[in-house]
């Protein structure tokens, strides 16, 4: 009997250490590809009820892109453009607020930025089902002394409403 | 014994369904992640670069100082055609910029100033801005609102590139007299460090060696 319950244990040990590894192993961070990455992950909303899904993005380190709404009109605000998805009807999208930035040379005069993560929220209301909407982010970012050309790069929603 | 045993073997086959209903759920979120990390959003510069671009050494364009200036002939605001080879014998800061890009608008007034402060020593400003499609009223609510005069010239598809490709602004080089690149700057230095290469720039060249710019000036 004793010989059983030691079996066990040592069993038990061994499979939880591998448990464990599996959820390090999950939860290491993704390795950033470029200087904005968007953290897309599986969601999930309640069939037929307003719900809210995510658009997670991070600029990396030494960058920053324009807010929603920078403060002049000359700047290229951060814009997620979303494609029309059968059986999911996607309300107005909302972004976070900016923080306040200047250029070393000039500190008088602040910009609206988001800099490290910043999340766009999108209201859904979905039919029972995997869904995918696709879309587009425009962005124009900067470092701390020079700008590079704005872009437009594919973004995905991939959710289930359940 | 045999019911000691039995119960044992319960537990065994209970944590083992436990464990693998663990590993299941992991493996499935994983899975999904994987499907949705295939949608990442990444915002990379054309040709890499480091946060700070602010140099005048990338190892990833042509380097320009030393060599002839590239020729252009370009459009002005109002449809007038200007040349880099018109203003041979004097030194030239050709200075690319866009409307979108804010550290081009706080070097630009300062451009403005030294451009008065040296015209009598034969300088000048050539303003080459690189998002012709803005418009003509976004360009020029931007030259108005920085206060400059000096020319403004619309981009093509060719300076661009001669200039090494433009990956990020604003992009400056400095002319001399001979159409020699004397110094190239990315990114937005201080005042003073423009000044300086103005005044390398109008004191280097002149040597009568009949240089031209490169592109057929």
């Amino acid at each position: 009997m004793r010989r059983f319950g030691l079996a066990l244990a040592a069993w038990v040990t061994g499979a939880g250490v591998l448990l464990a590894q599996q959820v390090g192993d999950f939860n290491a961070p993704a390795k950033a590809k470029g200087y904005v990455v968007y953290a897309a992950e599986q969601q999930a909303v309640a069939a037929g009820k307003p719900g809210m899904l995510e658009l997670r993005f991070q600029v990396v380190d030494g960058f920053h892109v324009n807010s929603h709404t920078p403060k002049s009109e000359l700047l290229i605000a951060t814009q997620v453009t979303l494609q029309p998805a059968e059986g999911v009807k996607a309300g107005a999208l909302v972004y976070p607020a900016g923080t306040a930035y200047s250029f070393s040379f000039d500190p008088k005069d602040k910009l609206d930025v988001y800099s490290g993560a910043f999340t766009v929220k999108v209201p859904v209301v979905a039919t029972a089902g995997a869904h995918t909407v696709d879309g587009s982010l425009r962005y124009q970012a900067c470092d701390h002394a020079a700008c590079y050309p704005p872009k437009t790069l594919p973004v995905q929603l991939v959710f289930m409403a359940k | 014994m045999k019911r000691a045993t039995l119960v044992v073997g319960l537990m065994v086959v209970g944590i083992s369904l436990m464990l693998w209903a663990g590993w299941h759920n992991l493996r499935e979120r994983r899975m999904a992640m994987q499907k949705a990390e295939e949608n990442h959003v990444v915002l990379v510069p054309d040709k890499g670069g480091a946060a700070g671009a602010a140099s005048s050494d990338g190892e990833d364009r042509p380097k320009l100082r030393g060599k002839l200036a590239p020729g252009f002939t370009l459009v002005t605001l109002d449809g007038k055609k200007v040349s880099l080879s018109d203003y041979k014998g004097r030194a030239v800061l050709v200075n690319f910029w866009a409307t979108w890009c804010a550290p081009c608008k706080i070097e630009m007034p300062w451009f403005e100033q030294l451009r008065t402060q040296y015209a009598g020593q034969g300088f000048e400003i050539l303003g080459v801005v690189d998002d012709s499609d803005a418009g003509k009223d976004v360009i020029t609510k931007v030259t108005q609102k920085t206060g400059v005069t000096y020319p403004i010239l619309l981009s093509d598809s060719k300076v661009g590139a001669a200039y090494g490709g433009l990956d990020y602004l604003p992009m400056s080089f400095y002319v001399d007299k001979d159409g020699v690149v004397v110094e190239e700057t990315a990114g937005l230095g201080s005042k003073d460090e423009i000044e300086a290469n103005i005044k390398k720039t109008i004191a280097a060249g002149g040597s009568g060696a009949g240089k031209s710019t490169a592109g057929g000036l």
